[in-house]
């Protein structure tokens, strides 16, 4: 009863009529010499009973009898006329019969309250109490386990008892005080499969049975997949979101890339069987190494992206590339690069380089890209490594230490370096702009150019957007590659002048200390 | 009552006069300097943004108190665009920095239990599932095929008590089924669970409820509009009303997913954008939002359900996004605060998910920006162009409604709006539940 959060009072008033809530009676009173546990119907008060207003102040006063010995303070006099009898002072109790005390009833003190007129006040002191707490008191009882609010502390008491207890259990244990909880917990708790196992199998095969068989549905309860639509589902469903991603980003450029690109390029590129090796390799080094999984992932997924649309390519055309492929193999094994997730990279840095250097321009078309499969992670140590080499570092000089830094998070890749290197070394500028983004520039309007892209060096169709794009998925953060490049940037070439601008370094100080 | 609202006319007072910075505390300022610092970053003003973050990083410690909080999500936001935008080098040094701290936050995937506390924190959501919930029981009254298709960002928390409802019906339980879309793009809160999973959960549970449910996954993005979702099913309805089957009550739930899907604000998307799947022509005033209405509409469902967020980010302009989004966001911050104590794991993941709706809103553009959340209004005025009708809802969806709000804090109200229903926080409006006939 107490925790009913209603009109209702309890009936221990000190007068024996108590009566709550909203609806008019359609029978008189009780007499008053019934029960004192006898309820009066609500707001419907002996129309000879006094009627006593208080003010706000003086209903939620607490212990307005006070003692004149003690000081010790009563909500109610007769509670106080009996401290008193222990003082030996003169006390008097109200008689109980009725006939001499007329009977009082209590108004609200608000105005706006149904309780306010006398014809529907409350039968006694402490129901007239509650009932202005909790319907215009502030509710400053909360319960800790499930942060329902009371205006009044005796309610929060009774609901804290029985808080999490009564209400809704799950079978693993859990309480729950709502019923809406309950149910969504419980179709999802495990409990449930456990309780249903046994009967699942019959319910299962019943449930085939009896099921309406529809046209274009199998009549199967279980879960279903129907045949999705073809084009969206990419084929490697299998690889974790972020490849996924990623491999949409990159199958969109290398597709526009193909479509830019000389025939005889876009063929050696796409050529079937070698890419289906780099998707074994890769996807088996992904789940191999841990350190290396990033770089792997993207890398499949790029490759395995531009697979499906290569299934046309001739198959003669193979042959210049699988050899190239084949010439570098060994090599790779005689530096004892054994582990596929090395391999991995290595392949991808030969695609470019010999796509740059055996077919000028479509290769020059496809360069720029080739930065960009490198995680973003990696590429953040990569420029904080850069930036601490020195902010006045040439171009070359800078990606050379790129190179070295993306060599060493996987162990071993003394090869995987020097390709970078050759490649970078072979087309300076281009790849200068698409790691480096915004070195050389100090003022920010400069700075806003180069970031953004000149057609010149990332072609009309991808401007820095694609590029980020790609750094995103790899990254699994939507801005982690892009800031990550730029902040190593900027800790080498602008902290400095941007604390020194402001003076004080709190701010700049502490996040820079984080990033570098 | 809130701050936020309290100081809101109060004019900018220019931000270098006061000397002491206890003046900046209140929202009002706070939601200045953001503004300030947004217009600076769009113009390369890449000191004046400095200057500004540096006092809102004074001001704004991120484990203050909740508007201190809110502040500190925009300030990060900023920060990232900025970064984004390349107009200052050493803000992108410090929007990586934070990233790193962000990553472990950001990517929590939900379990299934987790996921199903967390929607009931508040009853941000279960506000619309209890609305909702009561509406499609009376649309589907003495169907006994019922298809409802969950247009839900909360991985069909709204089933189990719809499920649990229906199977008490008078006319006994009908056959279920329920169609998901399962979105290319992840949007938080994210789950560790597939919808295969998910489903045979749902499956089992509406079996102990003694409800025949079928559950389909079709693979369908927001970016299109759920063009391929909505293939599928009118294809299945077209297979169906030629068939023998019973006559199948259609129920299209949407549940604060539609502001995902592109809105005519959305510029064209490049090339290198683009989708080749994406059925239609590009064209600037072109909008899959509303396009998806009339799709819908043309599937001649029994009832539509429509539950979002009340509040308008789809502006181009970032700092009047910055405005409705700091106008609106605070309550979320603010619901939170009475009663999940700081530093819970519970709270993490709760603003978390909060900072990366502000990041999508401030930091993001294009088609990545997608909270492109719209008042109820213009919501309402597309319905009607696509050719619905609004029902208001009934006694029961009301009174269950205000029940489940009298089970949580105090703050929690509902506003009848015509035919409408609105949740609100603190007398703001939170979030709306409309409900739609075709006409």
């Amino acid at each position: 009863m107490p925790t009913d959060l209603d009109n209702s009072s309890t009936a221990s008033g000190e007068a024996s009529v108590s009566s709550s809530g909203n609806q008019p009676p359609p029978q008189p009173p009780p007499p008053p010499s019934t029960t004192k546990k006898k309820r009066n119907l609500p707001g419907m008060p002996d129309p000879d009973a006094e009627v006593i207003a208080l003010s706000p102040k003086t209903l939620l006063a607490t212990n307005r009898f006070v003692c004149e010995i003690c000081n010790k303070g009563f909500q109610r006099d007769q509670n106080l006329q009996l401290h008193r009898r222990g003082h030996n002072l003169p006390w008097k109790l109200r008689q109980r019969s009725g006939k001499e005390v007329k009977k009082r009833v209590y108004v609200c003190p608000e105005p706006t309250c149904v309780h306010h007129d006398p014809s529907r006040a409350l039968g006694d002191l402490t129901g007239i109490k509650k009932h202005f707490c909790r319907k215009h008191g502030e509710k400053k009882w909360k319960c800790d386990k499930c942060s329902k609010k009371y205006a009044v502390q005796s309610d929060w008491k009774a609901h804290s008892k029985i808080c999490g207890t009564r209400e809704y259990k799950c079978d693993c244990g859990t309480p729950f005080s709502r019923r809406d909880s309950f149910i969504t917990h419980r179709a999802f708790c495990d409990a449930l499969g456990d309780a249903l196992a046994e009967e699942s199998a019959k319910a299962q095969t019943q449930g085939q049975g009896s099921a309406p068989v529809k046209p274009n549905l199998e009549a199967d309860p279980k879960v279903q997949k129907p045949p999705s639509p073809p084009p969206p589902a990419p084929p490697q469903t299998s690889a974790p979101l972020a490849v996924q991603s990623s491999a949409a980003v990159l199958s969109t450029v290398l597709a526009d890339q193909a479509v830019g690109m000389k025939e005889n390029a876009s063929q050696i590129l796409e050529e079937p069987p070698v890419t289906s090796s780099l998707i074994g390799s890769s996807s088996s080094s992904t789940s191999s190494s841990s350190n290396g999984k990033t770089s792997t992932s993207v890398i499949a997924g790029l490759f395995a992206s531009s697979a499906p649309s290569s299934t046309l390519q001739p198959p003669q055309q193979s042959t210049p590339y699988t050899d190239l492929i084949r010439a570098v193999a060994p090599t790779d094994r005689s530096v004892d690069l054994g582990p596929a997730s090395s391999v991995e990279p290595i392949s991808l840095c030969l695609s470019t380089n010999h796509g740059s250097s055996l077919f000028g321009s479509a290769g020059q078309e496809r360069r720029q890209y080739a930065p960009a499969p490198q995680p973003a992670l990696s590429a953040t140590a990569l420029l904080q490594k850069a930036a601490q080499m020195g902010a006045t570092a040439t171009n070359a000089s800078l990606l050379r230490g790129l190179g070295i830094v993306s060599s060493s998070t996987s162990s071993g890749q003394q090869e995987n370096l020097q390709w970078n290197t050759n490649n970078v070394e072979h087309e300076n500028a281009s790849v200068a702009a698409g790691l480096g983004l915004g070195l050389p520039c100090d003022g920010s309007s400069g700075l806003k150019e180069l970031m953004m892209g000149t057609p010149t060096m990332f072609g009309p169709k991808h401007p820095t957007l694609d590029f980020l794009g790609l750094g995103m998925a790899a990254g699994g953060n939507p801005s982690g590659g892009f800031s990550g490049l730029m902040t190593s940037i900027g800790g080498g070439l602008d902290i400095a002048a941007a604390a020194a601008s402001f003076g004080s370094g709190d701010f700049v100080g502490k996040d820079i200390g984080q990033s570098s | 009552m809130n701050k936020n609202q309290v100081h809101r006319t109060r004019p900018w007072p220019g931000f270098q006069m006061p000397k002491s910075l206890g003046s900046f505390g209140d929202a009002n300022c706070m939601e200045q300097l953001l503004v300030h610092c947004a217009n600076a970053i769009e113009t390369n003003d890449a000191t004046l943004a400095q200057q500004i973050l540096w006092v809102l990083n004074n001001i704004a410690p991120a484990d203050g108190d909740s508007n201190q909080r809110l502040t500190c999500g925009f300030l990060r936001a900023l920060i990232a665009r900025a970064a984004k935008s390349g107009t200052c080098k050493m803000l992108a040094a410090m929007a990586n920095a934070q990233n790193y701290d962000n990553l472990c936050n950001e990517t929590h995937k939900f379990s299934i239990i987790e996921l199903a506390n967390f929607v009931d924190l508040t009853p941000w959501h279960r506000f619309g599932f209890t609305a909702a919930n009561a509406t499609i029981i009376e649309a589907v009254e003495g169907y006994s095929v019922v298809h409802i298709v969950d247009l839900s960002t909360t991985h069909c928390m709204q089933i189990p008590t719809l499920l649990d409802a229906i199977a008490s019906r008078l006319e006994g339980p009908p056959l279920v089924k329920l169609t998901v879309a399962g979105a290319v793009e992840d949007a938080p809160p994210m789950l560790d669970l597939s919808y295969e999973e998910l489903g045979s959960k749902l499956v089992n549970f509406a079996r102990s409820r003694n409800i025949h449910m079928e559950f389909q996954v079709i693979s369908s993005s927001y970016a299109d509009g759920f063009s391929s979702l909505i293939e599928q099913l009118r294809m299945q309805k077209l297979m169906y009303s030629g068939g023998i089957g019973e006559p199948e009550a259609l129920v299209i739930n949407c549940h604060m997913m539609l502001h995902f899907v592109p809105d005519e604000t959305v510029p064209l998307m490049s090339d290198s954008e683009a989708n080749p799947n994406y059925p239609f022509e590009s064209s600037s005033v072109y909008s899959p939002r509303s396009t998806l209405l009339k799709a819908l509409r043309c599937l001649a469902p029994n009832v539509v359900i429509l539950v979002d967020e009340d509040a308008d980010f789809t502006s181009n302009n970032v700092a009047s996004r910055l405005r409705s989004a700091f106008n609106y966001l605070w309550i979320p911050y603010d619901t939170v605060d009475t009663f999940l104590p700081r530093g819970s794991k519970q709270r993490q993941w709760y603003e978390s998910y909060i900072y990366w709706k502000i990041q999508n809103i401030i930091a993001q553009e294009g088609l990545q920006r997608i909270e492109r959340l719209e008042p109820k209004s213009r919501w309402v005025q597309r319905m009607r162009n696509a050719d619905f009708q609004a029902v208001p809802f009934g006694e029961d969806a009301v009174s269950e409604v205000k029940a489940m709000l009298d089970e949580h804090a105090a703050g929690w109200g509902l506003k009848k709006e015509e035919d409408d229903l609105v949740l609100t926080w603190k007398g703001h409006n939170v979030a709306f539940a409309t409900a739609w006939l075709p006409a």
